[in-house]
């Protein structure tokens, strides 16, 4: 069976990181449909998290629940991320292709995944005085994260640590240009679409309408 | 059998046609609002409707041009004309007792002070009758003094100019005034940066009273940071924001209100010490509208408060008064600027008469009665029988109010402490969340929780006993593999 292994050395690399992610990027021990599960199921976990957060720690407004919208803040960051890390890694002598990249960031997720969705669980059962135990699980689950995704990073683009954090600095300005360039094309295409239509309008009912 | 049928057609196009044939809410306006936990803006049904409009007609012969301060105490409302310079005295039915202008003494005679000028009123803006010495005070504020009358008579008893050991910028234009159980005189100055105006009982000064401080504005700050002396001194002063009127309570702490867009709080309870000890329990602070749903600000101007602390504050801005618990809980936002009737053109001041409200208007010269409505007085009764302790009665008429209206919040969570008293986590719980306090229902649910525990306390050790087990069972066996 491929994917209870494939699970099984997830699990591995989240306690051995560097040589687990070695093995990721050199020997092909990464599964990309295992990666595809878990950067979904975090979106699912959000969605979850926002409704059925204990009332004591819960302050998101029901009425405002949107779960398509909250599945896409999710998501979108991860999937930025690994577009302009990518950018700039290409630049930077970087040798991880795009593939390693969603490898890396997603199995660097299960940790925040796992302690979010225990945080989200205990949160129905404690009281205000214990929320400060919440917040240590939710911080222990982040700073793994952030540890396994910097030291994954240093290992499939074979970096040394002050390039890594070089080239994590330049990630975060190309995602706030690339984000621009989004904006800008959306606002432009909607220019030219609406423009379309406009000229559309105009043949349909003063040509053909008389 | 053809009659009932035409008495039944009949009063329904009745019922269509006069649909707002009801007892008491003849004369409500949509205006009456509240905000939820969320922020939002929730429709409220009325606590207030309009009941009397008194203005110069009702008064006979005595011109009204302005109703600026109004104070009710002792039987009896106080009504400051400014601009035709006196003070209406009505009963609680609205009529006329005396209009003060001319300052009589004991033996009913014109006062005559100075080089033969009549002791008369200069556009007072203030009054306020002390029930325990029996004076009445009058801010007459165009002529810089305080004039102290007798309570039932109104013979001029003293007149207080400025005081010969006065500190400070500030100049002695008293405008509003309350004196306190021990006779301290409290006065406002109309843009007095050094705060309210303090006299002893023989109208010597004693010091300034309360602070009020202005907003930190961060910008400012910045720059401020980086600029020279010389530069400073260029910059604008900032002063501390002025008090605008004030109000007592029964316990003595000062209730004062500030319409200074610098200020970072608008409503004040001040201790003895001058300290702002406002409760602020609700949703949000005491700073009535959200701002981000307004493009004005609320400007108080004038604050009423009740024996069981529930206070309304009079908005000039918008003409609406925000009806606030002790707790600083918003109970109910009504009434606004315009012209329908009962609506305001310039806010002039706001006072408790029993559970109505009175609200004058300068502009149009004439005093609004407001009195509440089923919703209004049961609320305002269930908050006085709570603030005085009886808790099982109040929560009666929570639970009724609830009925009229669900939107407000404030009954649930009263309920749900009633609960929580009794011992009824789960319905306390209940209610906490319907009126989303957290802290309560973190508290409710704690002790339900170890009931719980407790009930179910076999299956609990059970689960441990057994995890325990399989750990060392996998100690075991991993102990043997690698041995």
């Amino acid at each position: 069976m491929g994917i209870i292994s494939d699970v099984r050395y997830m699990f591995y690399v989240l306690f051995h990181p560097f040589d687990g992610f070695f093995e990721v990027r050199f020997r092909n021990k990464g599964n990309y449909a295992l990666s595809a599960i878990i950067v979904l199921l975090y979106g699912i976990i959000s969605i979850f998290d926002y409704q059925y957060r204990g009332f004591i720690i819960n302050y998101s407004p029901p009425f405002y629940m949107n779960s398509i919208f909250i599945f896409t803040v999710a998501v979108f960051p991860i999937l930025l991320f690994i577009i302009s890390n990518w950018s700039i890694t290409t630049l930077f002598n970087g040798n991880g292709k795009i593939k390693d990249i969603f490898i890396v960031i997603a199995y660097s997720l299960v940790p925040k995944l796992v302690f979010d969705f225990i945080r989200t669980l205990l949160s129905n059962v404690i009281i205000l005085d214990e929320v400060f135990i919440l917040n240590s699980i939710v911080n222990i689950g982040t700073i793994w994260f952030f540890f396994l995704l910097f030291c994954g990073l240093c290992v499939t683009h074979e970096y040394t640590v002050f390039t890594n954090i070089v080239t994590l600095i330049a990630t975060f300005v190309a995602a706030v240009i690339i984000i621009f360039l989004v904006m800008l094309y959306f606002i432009l295409m909607g220019k030219i679409v609406g423009f379309a239509a406009a000229v559309f309008s105009e043949v349909f009912q003063r040509g053909i309408g008389g | 059998m053809k009659l009932k049928y035409m008495t039944l057609v009949l009063l329904f196009t009745a019922s269509i046609v006069f649909p707002c044939i009801q007892a008491e809410a003849a004369y409500t306006r949509e205006t009456n609002y509240t905000y939820n936990f969320w922020g939002q803006d929730k429709r409220s049904i009325a606590a207030f409707e309009l009941e009397d409009i008194i203005d110069g007609g009702s008064l006979g012969k005595v011109r009204m041009s302005s109703a600026d301060d109004v104070f009710a105490a002792g039987e009896r409302i106080f009504i400051v004309d400014s601009a035709e310079s006196r003070v209406n005295v009505l009963d609680p039915e609205f009529n006329l007792i005396t209009s003060i202008k001319l300052v009589r003494n004991k033996d009913n005679k014109i006062v005559v002070i100075g080089d033969n000028k009549q002791l008369m009123l200069n556009q007072p803006e203030g009054v306020f009758l002390s029930e325990k010495f029996n004076e009445l005070y009058i801010a007459d504020t165009g002529e810089e003094r305080i004039i102290v009358l007798d309570g039932d008579k109104y013979y001029l008893k003293r007149i207080i100019e400025k005081p010969a050991n006065m500190v400070g910028d500030t100049l002695f234009k008293p405008s509003k005034i309350v004196v306190d159980e021990t006779g301290r005189i409290l006065t406002v100055v109309q843009d007095g940066y050094e705060g309210i105006l303090e006299l002893d009982k023989n109208g010597s000064f004693s010091r300034y009273f309360g602070v009020n401080k202005p907003k930190v504005d961060i910008i400012d700050y910045f720059w401020r940071s980086f600029a020279s002396d010389e530069q400073k001194k260029k910059m604008e002063k900032l002063f501390a924001p002025s008090f605008n009127n004030v109000d007592i309570d029964e316990e003595g702490f000062v209730y004062a209100v500030t319409y200074d867009d610098s200020a970072k709080d608008k409503v004040f309870r001040l201790n003895s010490k001058g300290e702002n000890v406002l409760v602020e329990k609700g949703y949000f602070t005491v700073t009535g509208d959200m701002q981000y749903l307004e493009n004005k600000d609320n400007e108080f101007i004038d604050i009423a408060v009740t024996d069981y602390g529930v206070y309304a504050v009079l908005d000039r801005n918008t003409g609406r008064i925000f009806i606030y618990n002790f707790d600083g809980f918003l109970i109910n936002i009504f009434n606004k600027n315009g012209n329908l009737k009962g609506n305001l053109k310039e806010a002039g001041g706001i006072e408790w008469l029993d559970k109505k409200l009175i609200v004058t208007d300068r502009q149009l010269a004439c005093m609004f009665v407001f009195q509440p409505t089923e919703f209004g007085r049961i609320v305002l009764e269930a908050e006085e029988l709570y603030f005085k302790g009886k808790f099982n009665e109040a929560i009666k008429l929570f639970q009724k109010a609830i009925k009229l209206n669900s939107n407000y919040d404030l009954a649930y969570i009263n309920i749900g402490k009633n609960h929580l008293l009794n011992d009824n986590y789960k319905e306390a719980m209940y209610y906490f969340k319907l009126g989303n306090s957290r802290s309560y229902y973190s508290q409710a649910y704690k002790y339900y929780r170890a009931i719980k525990l407790q009930e179910n306390f076999g299956w609990l050790f059970a689960f441990i006993i057994i995890t325990a087990l399989l750990i060392l069972y996998s100690e075991y066996r991993y102990n043997k593999k690698t041995a």
